[in-house]
């Protein structure tokens, strides 16, 4: 009985509104969110998505920025995490508040931010390279493709990161400090330690973050609308907001729903993973 | 000896000017662009440290047509209702969870869980022909209800794991005094659970104020109903290269959540390490 509020708050926000993409999905919806009224079409929505050169495009860079976003979290967030245990304990609790505050910006705020950072003539990305004479002029960050898609992931990962690294403190916290101990003594080096001991015992985490990461980062969204706004040309443009824009500025909620299952049944792999690897360890549902 | 501990803490105190300084360096880089006199942000070559520095793009990111106090307000109703809504749902579910059986307790577990899976893009079209049709459009109420909802599942996650760690034995001696369960869940393990719904709270604050696509979709382009993130999106975009101004509007709408960040670190951090991952 306690379970019913919050049952009905997830199926009127989530489960309702999901089943309704589906069936919005088979319509022709242009113009219109009256389905009832609309043409039955069967899987033609789908057949158009499929074939449109835009949906690939879409795609791929979504793969392509969540493959180096993923990396990147993960990598970055080791790091922070690591330097948090290792460093002189005067200096550890404020460490890990500045690790977290990129954490509470909102993500377009972010995207601002970068965008300010990395503004093609006078952005202090570019001012700095330029000091140091790593290139002769400021380059265009957001305006060549390639460029554009590392300067999205360099702003999603600085927030990416610290949400990374707060998963790891808590992996490293668990790492029994007696095997560390006992590996420095054999003379193992601190790279050794790490991807003979630190990694392998807390696989388990390391495997819940980066589904939570790869999760995250499929969606992605916020950071581009912010810094790019899916350009040059369309780029940029991820699977979320190439979506969103079917729906809200051509109108086509048929269309823009067989996108959305797409991308959920992309998605839902993912999802399979994640609860047998994470959801069935807790003991209170057993 | 001696030396190389002196060694330690003076390596130790480069690491985290380096870490600060990613991450915090964005921050200050806005922070002093919000100090530059209107125009001279373009200037080349580039001051990284303003000369003559003024507050004046404050006063006008507060004033006229950009009040950004105003959507920071909006932020903090619906992400402080929303955070309410989300602890009460989520740990009356979370009670249920771990106190009672019952026959589909992992089927209903799963479903709470799965629906933090679904994609934000995949429910966005519906909700707002939803919203829509029960004329919440434009107004905060139509970012606080579906708030509440997406902040369920992670918050009950955190509130459900905590309650497993807490002895039964304290319900029993409570039932043996005749409290019925809705009174051993308020006045018994709500207060036991304070660590959990702290951070459990803190989260799904998080989360609402984060917001954006929804936000975006729902506010219709209202200034008088934007959150924060909207706002300095039409900010950045109204403003075109009036670089100062949105740097003092960013700085501003990002100050009470960092605020809050730092007051709560502890909760934060405890509550993912203890809750979502032991």
């Amino acid at each position: 009985m306690f379970l019913v509020p919050a049952l009905c708050a997830l199926t009127l926000f989530y489960y309702y509104p999901f089943l309704q993409s589906a069936l919005y999905s088979l319509f022709s919806l242009e113009y219109s969110t009256d389905w009832l009224q609309a043409p039955f079409i069967g899987l033609q929505n789908y057949r158009r998505v499929l074939s449109s050169p835009e949906f690939w495009q879409s795609l791929r860079f979504t793969i392509l920025f969540t493959i180096g976003a993923v990396i990147l979290d993960m990598s970055i967030g080791m790091l922070l995490a690591q330097a948090t245990f290792w460093i002189h304990p005067m200096f550890r609790v404020i460490l890990r508040t500045i690790i977290i505050i990129p954490w509470a910006i909102p993500r377009v705020i972010q995207a601002s931010i970068w965008r300010w950072m990395l503004n093609s003539e006078v952005g202090v990305i570019g001012v700095l390279l330029v000091r140091f004479g790593i290139t002769d002029s400021p380059p265009l960050f957001l305006g060549e493709p390639r460029l554009a898609l590392l300067s999205i992931i360099l702003a999603y990962v600085w927030k990416g990161a610290s949400i990374a690294a707060v998963f790891l403190m808590a992996g490293l916290a668990s790492v029994p400090k007696e095997l560390q101990d006992a590996a420095r003594i054999d003379g193992a080096g601190s790279v050794r330690r790490l991807f003979s001991i630190t990694i392998p015992v807390m696989l388990p985490i390391i495997v819940i973050a980066v589904l939570f990461r790869t999760r995250d980062a499929l969606r992605v969204f916020d950071v581009i609308i912010g810094l790019t706004g899916g350009g040059p040309g369309n780029a940029t443009e991820s699977l979320s907001t190439y979506a969103y824009r079917i729906y809200f500025d051509f109108n086509n909620y048929g269309i823009g729903s067989a996108y959305a299952v797409i991308i959920f049944i992309a998605v839902a792999v993912l999802s399979i993973v994640y609860i047998k690897r994470f959801l069935e360890r807790f003991e209170f549902v057993k | 000896m001696k030396r190389s501990k002196h060694g330690y803490i003076v390596l130790s105190g480069l690491v985290f000017l380096l870490i600060a300084l990613f991450e915090l360096g964005p921050l200050l880089w806005m922070g002093l662009t919000s100090l530059k006199p209107a125009g001279t942000e373009f200037r080349i070559p580039v001051k990284i440290v303003p000369e003559n520095p003024t507050l004046e793009n404050y006063a006008v990111v507060t004033q006229g047509n950009f009040q950004v106090q105003r959507s920071i307000r909006n932020s903090l109703i619906v992400s402080g209702t929303a955070m309410l809504g989300t602890l009460l749902l989520s740990s009356l579910a979370a009670f249920a969870m771990a106190r009672s059986r019952f026959r589909y307790k992992k089927s209903a577990f799963f479903s709470i869980q799965a629906a933090g899976l679904v994609p934000p893009i995949i429910v966005i079209a519906p909700t707002f022909v939803l919203l829509r049709s029960w004329g919440l459009l434009g107004t905060l109420g139509a970012m606080i209800l579906p708030h509440i909802a997406y902040g369920v599942p992670l918050a009950t996650l955190l509130i459900a794991s905590f309650f497993a760690g807490i002895p039964i034995e304290m319900d029993e001696a409570a039932r043996i005094d005749g409290a019925g369960s809705l009174r051993i869940f308020l006045q018994i393990l709500l207060p036991v659970l304070r660590p959990a719904l702290f951070s459990a709270g803190v989260l799904s604050f998080l989360g609402s104020w984060g917001d954006f696509m929804h936000a975006l979709t729902v506010t219709l382009g209202l200034p008088a109903v934007q959150t924060v993130p909207v706002a300095i999106l039409s900010f950045s975009s109204a403003f075109q290269l009036q670089w100062t101004w949105i740097a003092a509007g960013v700085i501003l709408s990002v100050l009470p959540v960092v605020v809050l960040v730092v007051l709560f670190q502890r909760y934060l951090i405890d509550g993912l390490t203890s809750g979502a991952l032991s």
